[in-house]
């Protein structure tokens, strides 16, 4: 499935220097289909990705917080991120590579 | 002369409307999610909209064709595929199996000479216009929210507006479709054609439709126009506006005298973005309407600042198709939709305006009113006949079951088939009496395809009547 166009470009977003998660080539699939579609998109309301600053007052929240958040929605972030397919072990490294929580991994 | 929706919103909160609501005492308020999750517990999985979950025992997301079969083959209980998960009706709840299509996606094939592309079903919307942008294609209508997956939008005949284009099921050439017994059969018009003419709007209730094949046409540019207007003004052109742009939808705002028009057209030399898309608006519409929703005569108020503070420009938007067709979603909220015949949609639009009115509804969401073509898809709300759709929606926090239960005989009266995939109350005998030409023919495939009932969940065996 060509999906190399779209995670190319999902690699583009990151600025240089930026903490990256270690994600499976399964998480990088989830994360390009679903995570992106508001984190790499300006003017939806969600931080985006690559951008320190919009996570700042978030990330207060720790891990935990934020996955809360992610597995049940909030304002304009849609349960579990639209992603039927995740667990929570995917979920927390989404988290983690979105938020550079942790460093990103 | 036309006002703009854009500069109305903003000089309405900018003019401290918004301190009145809080003396006023806005409705009540309930939570927008049915579950809360505990650390280490499984996941729940909930919908979009924050009205659907389950607790599915096993949650599955194969990567290829044949993991789906095999997982189909597997499964014990009540299947259920889900994409994107936005659907406000029960289709996709199970408690025992339930299968994500997060990982079937991308480009599986295309054919330039037919422009015909064949994708996996998992595919958002957002990711299907580049890659067929890739492949000089684009879909020749969209909905105008991209999050959604192809299946999915497939499985309920989501649609767009424009008199001269069906649903997007009208526009799949073919399928691929792993049978609850984990096979796979590939279908279209030559080759297993009752199983695809039952298979393009399904419900889900077939198996899980893998690929599909897309009747496509070159990429092109388009441009929309955004402003306010009268409604009065527009209902009474509505059949030339519809004539004369390639997509033409209006939103009234109930309690009020005006909605929002969007047009759009083949973009020209020179179009150029014009202001800009405000997703939050809607927030800004209910903060001025809880202010004076209190006061006896508000209706009148309403319009008045609506009339007063409104500007003459609007807002346009222009690049490719699949960057104009789809609008941001910020705000989450609950949808009952209904496709009434072509030409009995003014008079039942005409219907729900007036009785918002007359009983005091307390509701400021706006209405959406677009146009489908006449379609052969025999579970298509657009099957055998072109159609206005008209939806009502309600905040995602407010009750939105009193205000639906008011409208939805509305829709009755004039005949109106429910979008497959939001709120209405009909069960399987009166889906049958809105699709007489092909209930039943729908029916023996589903039968044959799963004569144990695999995939269905309760909500589907009181829509089927199963």
């Amino acid at each position: 499935m060509r999906l190399l166009p779209v995670l190319f470009a999902v690699l583009f977003l990151l600025p240089p220097g930026a903490a990256r998660a270690d994600l499976t080539e399964r998480q990088e699939h989830l994360l390009a289909s679903n995570c992106l579609q508001c984190h790499s998109r300006e003017h939806t309301g969600a931080p985006l990705l690559g951008v320190p600053a919009d996570w700042t007052t978030r990330n207060q929240q720790g891990e935990d917080g934020l996955l809360r958040n992610v597995i049940e929605g909030l304002r304009g972030m849609p349960p579990s991120g639209y992603c039927g397919a995740c667990d929570e072990a995917d979920l927390r490294a989404l988290i983690r590579r979105l938020s550079g929580l942790n460093g990103g991994r | 002369m036309p006002i703009s929706r854009r500069r109305f919103l903003g000089t309405a909160a900018a003019g401290g409307l918004a301190t009145l609501a809080a003396g006023c005492g806005p409705r009540a308020t309930q939570p927008q999610m049915p579950v809360s999750y505990e650390l280490g517990k499984p996941l729940p999985w909930v919908n979009w909209a924050g009205n659907q979950f389950c607790r599915p025992a096993r949650r599955l997301g194969p990567a290829s064709e044949d993991a789906v079969c095999d997982a189909l083959r597997r499964a014990t209980g009540v299947v259920r595929a889900v994409g994107a998960g936005h659907s406000f009706t029960a289709l996709v709840p199970t408690d025992d199996t339930l299968i994500a299509t997060d990982l079937m996606t991308g480009l599986a094939d295309h054919d330039p000479v037919s422009c015909q592309a064949e994708v996996f079903a998992g595919t958002r919307l957002h990711d299907l216009g580049p890659l067929l942008a890739g492949v000089d294609q684009a879909l020749p209508n969209m909905p105008d929210i991209d999050y959604i997956a192809l299946g999915g939008a497939i499985a309920t005949s989501a649609h767009a507006t424009g008199p001269r284009f069906g649903s997007l099921s009208s526009t799949v050439t073919g399928l691929t479709l792993a049978t609850p017994a984990g096979d796979l059969v590939e279908c279209s018009a030559l080759r297993n054609p009752q199983l695809f003419a039952a298979a393009r709007t399904s419900l889900g209730a077939l198996g899980i439709v893998t690929r599909i094949r897309l009747q496509n046409q070159p990429s092109f540019d388009l441009t929309e126009v955004n402003r306010v207007e009268r409604t009065a003004d527009v209902l009474e052109d509505l059949e030339d506006r519809l004539a004369r742009h390639r997509h033409f939808e209006l939103m009234p705002i109930l309690h009020s005298d005006f909605a929002v028009t969007i047009a759009t057209d083949p973009a020209k030399d020179g179009d150029r973005d014009a202001g800009q898309d405000n997703p939050r608006a809607l927030n800004t519409l209910r903060t001025v309407f809880d202010a004076v929703g209190w006061i006896p005569g508000s209706d009148q108020i309403f319009s008045w600042l609506v009339d007063r503070v409104a500007g003459d420009q609007a807002t346009v938007r222009t690049g490719p198709s699949y960057l104009v067709f789809p609008h941001i979603r910020e705000i989450r909220f609950r949808e009952m939709e209904y496709a009434v015949p072509a030409d009995a949609g003014t008079a039942c639009l005409r219907e729900i305006l007036d009785t918002v009115r007359r009983r005091r509804i307390p509701v400021c969401f706006p209405l959406e009113v677009r146009r489908v073509a006449a379609d052969d898809v025999w579970l298509s709300m657009f099957e055998g006949r072109s159609a206005t759709s008209i939806s009502v929606h309600q905040f995602g926090d407010l009750d939105y079951q009193a205000y639906f239960a008011e409208i939805e005989p509305i829709f009755w009266k004039y005949e109106g088939r429910p979008h497959w995939g939001k709120l209405h109350t009909l069960d399987a005998g009166r889906l049958a009496a809105r699709y007489q030409r092909h209930w039943r023919d729908f029916q023996e495939v589903r039968a044959a395809v799963d004569p144990q009932g695999k995939m269905l969940n309760p909500y589907l065996k009181t829509v089927l009547g199963v």
